[in-house]
Formats: C-alpha cells, sequence, structure tokens
C-alpha cells in the first residue's frame, strides 16, 4: 500500500508541476461560480472573504478543470426572497454549475428545493445546520445535490459535554442563540449533560437584535451553576459574557465554535477567558490546517477565527476541486458526483492551500483520487452530504486559540456511543 | 437566452406574488386609510396556514393534513382572516401611528411563536414536507415554473378585477368616505367600525393568498420569511407605485422588486470584488436614498390615485344605495 | 424577581432619554419618526470618534471615574457627540422632512422617516464596520448589595439612571419656567395659532430637534457604556422606545418617562413569566395592553 501511495504521490507531484507550468494557458477561459452569503451581516461578511480567499488561491493553482475560476457573489441580507432570487439569477444568467452558500437554513432550504435540484446545481454550505437537511436528503429529494461542510451538531454538543464532565462541573447553565442551529445545540447538549452526568440549571433561549441581554444572563445566573455553556454567535455572546463577568459570574465557560473569534476574545478580555475551554470540529493537528492558518494570516494579517469561517473555505475548495476532477464543462450533477473523489478515505492526501490544490490536480488528471484535508480536519461527506468530523477542544491566547486536547474521528465515535 | 427567459419567469412569479400582498395592502391603506404594520403577520399565517394544512405528516409539529391544495390555500386565507378579525376587534380604534404599532407588535409577536413553539410549527427549522401541486406531472423543472406562474398570475388578476369592482362600488365609496372622514360619515347613518373591520379582514385574506402562494412556490417557511422587512418591502412597493390606485399597487411591486433584485445583481457584476463584500450595505442605502427620493419628488406615488366623482349631483344619496 | 426590578429600572434610564425625543417629535411635528433611535447610533458612534479624539490629545482624560467605566475624555465626547447629533438632527429635518411637511405630507413623513433610518443605518457600517465596539473593553464589576436575594448593581448604571433623571428635571424645568417652554406647549396645540401670537415657528422646531437629537445622543452613549456600540442598534431599540412613548402617552414628557420604566421592566421580568424565546414580544404585548384600556396611552389625549 505504501508503494502504491508513494508512486501516485510522486505522480501526482509531477502532473503538479505540469499544472503550474500549464497555469498561464489556463487563464484563457473563466469558469464562474455562484455565492450567495449574507454580506450584510456582521458575521457573514468573513465568510465570503474566506470563500474568495480560496477561489484565489485556485486561481493562483492554476484555476479549476482548466479555467480561471470567478466567483460571483450576491448578498442574501438573510432574506429568503432574495436569497432565491439571488440563486436563481446566478443559476440561469451566470450559468454557475456550483453554488456555495448560503448560512442560514432558512435561506439554504428554499434554494435548495426551488433552484438547486430543480436546476441540477450542485449546491455546498459552509453552515446551515439545520437536520431539516438530513430529512430531506434521506427522503431522496436533494439528489445528491446538497452537501455542508458544517459537522453535524452532534460532534459539537458531545464534545461539549465531555469538557464539562472532564473539568468536573457538576452543573452548567446554557445560554443558546434562537435559531435552527441554537434551538438543535441546546436540546443535544441538554441530552448529552444528562447522559454525563452533568446538571442543566437553566437553559435560556437568546433572541438576535435584542438591546439588552441583562435578563438572559440574571437568569442563568441566578439558577447559580457551575459552569456556563454558550452557543450563541460573537455580537450577542460578548454583550452577554461581559453581562455575565460584571456580574460576577463563573469564569468556567464551555464555547461552541461560532464564539472561536478574535474580536470576542478582545472585547471580552484574555484576562476573564483563562477558564474558557472551546470546541471545535477543526483538527489543528494535521499539516492541512496549520497550511490554511499560515494562508489566511498571511493574507488577512489575523487567525481564521469566527463562525464558519474554515468551513466556507473547505466548502469552496471542495467544490472547486469536484469541478477539477468532474472536468471541463460538467454538469453540477456531474460535479456533485465528482465529490466523493476528492473526499476518499483511500485517496492521496491533500493539503488546504495552493499547492495541495495543484498536487491534486495532477492526482486527479492522472485518474487518481483524494482526500481533502481540509480547514476542519479530514472532510467526509455521508449519503446525505453531512460531514463529521474530528474535534478539538481549545482555549484562547494571546495570538488566537491554541489546542488542548485532540479527538480523532475515532474518538469522537466512540465518545458518542457511549452516551447512548 | 434560454437561462433569461427561466429567470423572468422565476422573477416574475414573485413579484407577482408580492403584487398581490401590494393589493391588500392597498384595500387596507390606500382605500381604507388603516396604517397596518403588521402586513407580515397575516401573510405568514397564509404560507404557514397552507403548508400546515397541504403539507405531509411531519412528526414533530402540527400540521401533515394532506389537504387538497386548493383547500389547503383557502385554509391559510382562511387563518390569516381570523387573525386579521381578532386583531381588527382589539386595534381598529387606534389613532394611525398608534394601530401601526400595534399591529407592528402583533407580527413581532407572530414570529415569536413561530419561532418558539416547536409543536405547532417546527420552531426555527421551519415547516418542509410539502409537496408542491401536480409536481409529479410537471416535474420541477421550467415547465413547473411557467404552470405557477400561470396560476400566479390568475391569482393576481383576479385579485385586481375584484378590488377594482370592489372599490367602484358603493362599499368602495365608503370606504374613501371613512378614510376621508369618519365623522361625516358616521353622520350619514354609516357604522365606520363594521366597515374598517370587513376592509382589514378582506385586505388580510388577500394578504394570506399571497403568503400561500409563497409558501407553495418554496414548499417551505420559516421565522427568516416573516421577519419585518417584508412589512417594509410591500409598503414600500404600494407607496412608490401610488397608493390608492390598484394598477399603481401592481406596479410598485414589480418595480421595487425589480430593483431590490436589479441592483444586487449589478452591484455583483459592476463592482469590483473588493467592494463586492460591502454590497448589501450599499444597497440598503440605495434603497432607503431612492424611497426618500421618491417622497420628496412623487410623493403621490408614479400611478397616483384617480379621483373618483362618485356623486353627480342630481340623485338622492338614498337611491343610489350607498 | 428583585434584581429583574433594578434591572429594569436601570435599562429603562436609557429608554425614557430616548423616547423623550421622540414623543415630543411626534407631538410636535404629528410624525412617528422611524428614524429616531438612528440618531442613538449616531451619537454613540460620534461620542466613539471624539472619545478616542480627546484621549488621544489629552492622555490624562482617558483615566477612569472612581469605580465608573466613564473617562473625562467620555464625558467631553458625549458633550460633543450631544451638539453634533442635534445639529445632524436638524440637518436631516432640512434635507427631507422639512420638505415633505411643507407639501403637508404628514404620513410621507412616517415613510421617509423609515428609509432614512436605512441609510443611517447602513452608512454607519459602511464606514465603521459591522462589528461591536467599546467605550472601554475593561468590564465594569457589579457591587454585591445583597448575597439572597441575589442582588448585583453596576456602578455605571447607576450613574446612567442618575445622570439621566438630572436630564430629565433639567428638562422638566425648561419645559414648565420657560418662555420657550410655553412656545413649544403652544405649537404642539396649535401652529398657526402659536404663530400669529408671534412664536418663531421655524426656530421652535429646530429647537425641538435638537433637544431630541441631544438627549438621543446622551441616550446611545449611555446605551453603549451598558451594552455596547453596533450599528444596528438603532433597529433593535426603535421598538423599545416607541414602545415607552406610547404607553406613555404621545406628547407627555412625564409619560415617555414613565414608558421608559414600565418598558425597562417588562422587558426583565419578562422572563420570569414567559420562556426566554418570547421575550421580544413583551413590549408589544404591553402596548397593546394600555392601547386596549387606553387608546392614546397613559398621559395621552385625544387629538384629531
Amino acid at each position: 500500500m505504501p508503494i502504491t501511495k508513494l508512486t501516485r504521490a510522486g505522480v501526482g507531484l509531477a502532473a503538479a508541476l505540469a499544472a503550474l507550468a500549464g497555469a498561464a494557458q489556463a487563464q484563457d477561459c473563466t469558469t464562474k461560480i455562484g455565492a450567495v452569503l449574507p454580506t450584510s451581516v456582521d458575521w457573514g461578511r468573513p465568510i465570503a472573504e474566506t470563500a474568495q480567499f480560496a477561489v484565489d488561491q485556485v486561481n493562483e493553482a492554476g484555476g479549476a478543470a482548466g479555467c480561471r475560476i470567478e466567483m460571483v457573489l450576491r448578498d442574501t441580507q438573510v432574506d429568503p426572497k432574495v436569497g432565491v432570487d439571488a440563486a436563481k439569477a446566478l443559476v440561469d444568467l451566470e450559468g454557475v454549475k456550483v453554488l456555495l452558500g448560503a448560512v442560514s437554513s432558512g435561506v439554504s432550504m428554499p434554494i435548495l428545493t426551488s433552484v438547486t435540484v430543480p436546476g441540477e446545481v450542485m449546491q455546498m454550505s459552509c453552515c446551515s445546520s439545520s437536520t431539516a437537511f438530513t430529512k430531506l436528503a434521506e427522503e431522496g429529494k436533494t439528489g445528491g445535490l446538497w452537501f455542508r461542510t458544517f459537522a453535524t451538531t452532534g460532534v459539537q454538543s458531545a464534545v461539549g459535554a465531555k469538557v464539562a464532565k472532564d473539568q468536573g462541573y457538576g452543573s452548567v447553565a446554557i445560554l443558546y442563540k434562537n435559531d435552527d442551529w441554537g434551538q438543535d445545540m441546546a436540546r443535544l447538549i441538554a441530552a448529552d449533560f444528562a447522559a454525563v452526568g452533568v446538571d442543566v440549571t437553566a437553559s435560556v433561549a437568546v433572541n438576535d437584535g435584542q438591546p439588552s441581554y441583562r435578563a438572559e444572563v440574571t437568569e442563568a445566573l441566578g439558577s447559580r451553576p457551575d459552569a456556563l455553556y454558550l452557543a450563541l454567535y460573537p455580537a450577542e455572546g460578548t454583550a452577554a459574557v461581559r453581562e455575565w463577568i460584571s456580574l460576577g459570574g463563573t469564569q468556567n465557560m464551555i464555547l461552541a465554535n461560532s464564539l472561536k473569534s478574535d474580536d470576542f476574545r478582545d472585547s471580552v478580555g484574555l484576562q476573564y477567558l483563562g477558564e474558557t475551554l472551546g470546541t471545535d470540529t477543526a483538527s489543528p493537528r494535521s499539516d492541512s490546517a496549520d497550511a490554511f492558518r499560515a494562508a489566511y494570516m498571511a493574507r488577512f494579517g489575523k487567525e481564521p477565527n469566527g463562525p464558519g469561517l474554515a468551513n466556507s473555505y473547505d466548502a469552496a475548495m471542495i467544490a472547486l476541486l469536484a469541478m477539477e476532477a468532474a472536468g471541463q464543462d460538467a454538469s453540477g450533477a456531474d460535479v456533485a458526483a465528482a465529490v466523493a473523489r476528492v473526499t476518499d478515505p483511500g485517496g492521496t492526501p491533500v493539503s488546504a492551500d495552493t499547492a495541495g490544490f495543484a498536487t491534486a490536480k495532477g492526482v486527479l488528471a492522472s485518474g487518481g483520487t483524494v482526500m481533502y484535508q481540509g480547514a476542519t480536519g479530514d472532510v467526509r461527506f455521508d449519503a446525505n452530504g453531512d460531514v463529521s468530523a474530528p474535534a478539538v477542544v481549545w482555549s484562547f491566547t494571546d495570538g488566537g486559540t491554541e489546542e488542548v486536547e485532540f479527538l480523532s474521528l475515532h474518538d469522537v465515535d466512540t465518545f458518542i456511543a457511549s452516551l447512548k | 437566452m434560454i437561462g433569461v427567459v427561466s429567470y423572468l419567469v422565476f422573477f416574475a412569479t414573485t413579484a407577482s406574488i408580492l403584487a398581490i400582498a401590494v393589493l391588500g395592502l392597498n384595500l387596507q391603506w390606500g382605500n381604507t386609510g388603516l396604517f397596518n404594520g403588521g402586513v407580515v403577520a397575516f401573510f405568514g399565517a397564509g404560507a404557514y396556514g397552507t403548508l400546515i394544512l397541504g403539507g405531509m405528516p411531519q412528526g414533530a409539529h402540527l400540521g401533515g393534513f394532506a389537504l387538497f391544495y386548493p383547500l389547503a390555500l383557502l385554509g391559510g386565507m382562511a387563518l390569516a382572516g381570523l387573525m386579521a378579525w381578532i386583531v381588527g376587534l382589539l386595534t381598529l380604534r387606534l389613532r394611525h401611528d398608534y394601530l401601526a404599532i400595534a399591529t407592528f407588535g402583533v407580527a413581532v409577536a407572530f414570529e415569536n411563536l413561530v419561532r418558539n413553539a416547536e409543536w405547532l410549527a417546527g420552531g426555527a427549522k421551519g415547516v418542509r414536507g410539502f409537496e408542491r401541486p401536480l409536481r409529479a406531472m410537471l416535474g420541477d423543472g421550467f415547465l413547473y415554473n411557467l404552470c405557477f406562474l400561470a396560476v400566479v398570475l390568475l391569482a393576481l388578476v383576479a385579485t385586481y378585477l375584484f378590488l377594482e369592482r370592489l372599490v367602484a362600488s358603493p362599499f368602495g365609496r365608503l370606504l374613501r368616505a371613512i378614510r376621508e372622514d369618519e365623522e361625516a360619515a358616521q353622520s350619514l347613518g354609516k357604522s365606520p367600525a363594521g366597515v374598517r373591520l370587513t376592509a382589514f379582514v378582506t385586505g388580510s385574506v388577500i394578504l394570506g393568498l399571497s403568503g400561500g402562494l409563497y409558501g407553495t412556490f418554496y414548499a417551505f417557511v420559516s421565522p427568516q420569511d416573516v421577519l419585518p422587512t417584508l412589512t417594509f418591502q410591500i409598503w414600500a412597493m404600494l407607496i412608490v407605485g401610488g397608493s390608492g390606485n390598484n394598477r399603481g399597487a401592481v406596479f410598485g411591486a414589480f418595480l421595487i422588486w425589480g430593483a431590490w433584485t436589479a441592483s444586487g445583481w449589478a452591484l455583483s457584476r459592476f463592482a469590483p470584488v473588493e467592494a463586492q463584500l460591502y454590497t448589501g450595505s450599499v444597497q440598503f442605502v440605495l434603497i432607503g436614498a431612492v424611497i426618500v427620493g421618491m417622497l420628496l419628488w412623487r410623493p403621490r406615488g408614479l400611478l397616483p390615485e384617480r379621483l373618483v366623482v362618485s356623486q353627480r349631483g342630481k340623485t338622492p344619496l338614498a337611491k343610489q344605495g350607498v | 424577581m428583585i434584581q429583574n426590578l433594578i434591572d429594569g429600572v436601570l435599562t429603562g434610564a436609557y429608554l425614557s432619554l430616548g423616547a423623550i425625543g421622540l414623543t415630543l417629535v411626534m407631538h410636535i411635528l404629528r410624525f412617528a419618526n422611524f428614524s429616531h433611535a438612528e440618531l442613538l447610533s449616531l451619537g454613540a458612534y460620534a461620542a466613539l470618534v471624539c472619545d478616542a479624539l480627546v484621549s488621544a490629545l489629552v492622555p490624562v482624560f482617558a483615566a477612569k471615574l472612581g469605580p465608573l467605566s466613564l473617562t473625562w475624555a467620555l464625558t467631553a465626547a458625549i458633550a460633543a457627540s450631544m451638539v453634533l447629533t442635534g445639529v445632524s438632527a436638524v440637518l436631516i429635518d432640512r434635507l427631507v422632512f422639512k420638505r415633505l411637511r411643507d407639501k403637508g405630507q404628514e404620513l410621507s413623513m412616517v415613510f421617509a422617516s423609515f428609509g432614512m433610518a436605512l441609510v443611517i443605518r447602513n452608512l454607519i457600517g459602511l464606514i465603521f464596520g459591522l462589528s461591536p465596539q467599546l467605550y472601554s473593553k475593561d468590564i465594569a464589576f457589579a457591587v454585591l448589595l445583597s448575597q439572597d436575594p441575589l442582588i448585583l448593581v453596576k456602578p455605571d448604571q447607576v450613574f446612567v439612571l442618575i445622570a439621566a433623571l438630572v436630564l430629565m428635571m433639567i428638562l422638566h424645568l425648561v419645559l414648565s419656567r420657560t418662555t420657550f417652554g410655553y412656545s413649544l406647549r403652544a405649537v404642539a396645540e396649535n401652529p398657526a395659532l402659536a404663530q400669529v401670537n408671534g412664536v418663531n415657528l421655524s426656530r421652535t422646531i429646530m429647537a425641538v430637534w435638537v433637544i431630541g437629537g441631544g438627549l438621543a445622543a446622551v441616550a446611545g452613549v449611555f446605551y453603549g457604556l451598558s451594552h455596547q456600540i453596533i450599528p444596528v442598534m438603532g433597529r433593535d431599540l426603535v421598538l423599545p422606545i416607541f414602545a415607552a412613548a406610547i404607553v406613555g402617552g404621545i406628547g407627555s414628557v412625564y409619560g415617555a418617562v414613565l414608558g421608559g420604566f414600565v418598558v425597562g421592566i417588562a422587558g426583565n421580568l419578562a422572563l420570569v413569566i414567559l420562556p426566554s424565546g418570547y421575550t421580544p414580544s413583551v413590549p408589544f404585548l404591553l402596548i397593546l395592553a394600555v392601547l386596549i384600556i387606553r387608546p392614546y396611552g397613559l398621559f395621552g389625549e385625544a387629538r384629531a
């Protein structure tokens, strides 16, 4: 096995060099891909920037499927009508075969049912978390065109519960964002806490766009928990945690990956986050995630911390790899079918950067398959387009975040099984 | 080319659905002077009602009655009407601004309810599991969209004709009379409260029809569809088109929705890549500026209300059967 | 429970300040100004810029005052921001609302204010970015007043409450003791008659905007001090402020003050009664309840 793999990698490398040499010629044509993302919201703009960043890297490697890639970005304004119309315009007017987005499940779902599935366009979302997509796929209504790089909420919640147990917290209060992701998260984590024997003293929904989160925080504080679990986004997370700490709430906090954000750390203050642990599905241990991180820092001057950034990068990268694998003039269904070829566990590992993409081009050109090691770890989709991933427990540092504990896919699966 | 036609059919469908909603609001505001700030609640009631009544069983929440589609749609409209009746009884005696805020509150409460009550409407995940009618026969593609557009246009024309006849009827005159001078109408022995309630409920049923068609088109509805933005969009359509004029209402819907989508398209096409990330904010600035500019230079809308002379002065009022 | 009540009073302070300006404008210019809350954002961001300027020019002023997160620099910035916001309010009126008023389009003004709110909010977002900002990153700790029941109060919030009450007192004195106060009320009652009696209408309207804008600026800064500054804060605050003005009765300054506290308390008590997801509905259920009993608010009067 190692020999074949080595040969394959060697062939890949050679082909990659050839591909790099051929890059100039690839610039002659342009293939458009579509992106429908909420660029007018605070957390949406960086997600779009990251997708564009992946596209730029691919263009540095000579583009995909023989052509330079142009990402046509449309704002959804988090309004389903606007998002669906934008998606339809991208498919019909720009002729895209691959669509990245959307973020909110409430926008992704109507796009899927009324634009991409009827139009046979592959849709790859970074961040839509609703379990409704899994159900839709199980009913066979996504036509295999739907993917998301957002690891199912179950991994996050299980690891969150593991942290609480390992830290010896007897009781936890939960603050969750009152949207589809947060509601799922709150339900799952409550069950997981119960399974590991941690009391949930309060589970408080935090609505978007409230002028003050004082009442919600007071409610959680009144239940006097050992620790606080937060499934919030940075804007309301910052407000809630500052309130929490100023009221003397415990600094034992467990964060979902949405709060892995520099803005959040800076606004709350590192001095109050010493006891805070976060969970994420990214795997900073792999070279690939490091490559992504380094390239991202070179480009944006900060770490890729924030909700959905790594997921958005992987969504764009996998879509482009699949386009490369499907070849020129491929249909949306072809590209969707090719996703398996670029996330094949037995394939040649490629990293998440320009060089990785160039390597992949070579391997794919010679008929091989690759295993994309993404910014969120080894991405592997199941039949429903869902992804499962290894997990990591992290904490905040001066420069960003650091890994505290790494759980391989196997560890995660074993732990989840132990909860049942 | 096919792409352009396909997109235009899609665009026209959304615009027509919105135009129906604008017509409903025009009856309430343009003709009767009722400041409904909670348009989206009645629109949402129609959408949720239709999908819950017509959808397949989902287990987790109410619904899955899998009713025959026209019945589900009528049920959605009836739900919107019922809600309007209750809200109207409570709030219609309020003055303009107060009524606007009270109805706005109803819309916020409605969104809150569907977002939180998972047993009722699926919570933040929304309602799915709805099969678009005749999908098995027409497939999912262009043909379906074309047929659906035909149905929506039919509904739009029917609504338009109904409202035109209503406005020209004695009841329509009564509505305008109450809008202009409630006391005068009252002194003529009319009951403004009852008439206002009738107009409010009728307008809301039309909003419900629009919502029902919207839910059908996407085969999905979630709390994100019933945010206050939609109320604002529908109002902008009416104001720009010309309130009090049904043709203006329809025209406004197409124009504003066209401008809304075209500005996004143009920005994504012509703005440089770095600037594209700011297009969302820029678009909202433009939309706000257009509305303000419109009010400054064409305050009565592009197609202003036509002043109707109801009485030629010779026949006594009673004979007209007002 | 007691904690919720106290929190309600403290959050009510900035809602009241916002509602006073809104109620004055609604009463005198007779339109529901949906862009009023954007004046709060404008004020908060103006103060953010001035604060940074003053702190950079005179570093001594950047030191904190006692237990508060307030600094001399920010105090100076508040004053500057009041002026800037007041002037902006007058400019917006001149540019948009006055022109509509001259055409006799009262309801157009309501819609125009929707449009203006969108423009201002998104311009702020374009200039300052969409992420939240803070006057001071340090967290001001609450003081424990009682262990059981748990009662915690933040010094900043007490300051905000006192400062708000002082401002309200000053306004009260101005309105009830000065000629200006009389002319303001005269204009509200009957603009034409007031003019006949020698009240300068356009100057009075200007004064209303300056007062409304100034108070909005203070409210915005106080909000930012208690929570955070974010471009969409106007959108989040517009409804509670409207609720406060309407519950109090439009045109009544005292009503607005009371309304602010009522809305603040209701918002904080809501969680005790309702599941947490329903909190945004509470101000409205309150409005609905008040209006069903008293269609013109607690202190309002019927007016054609």
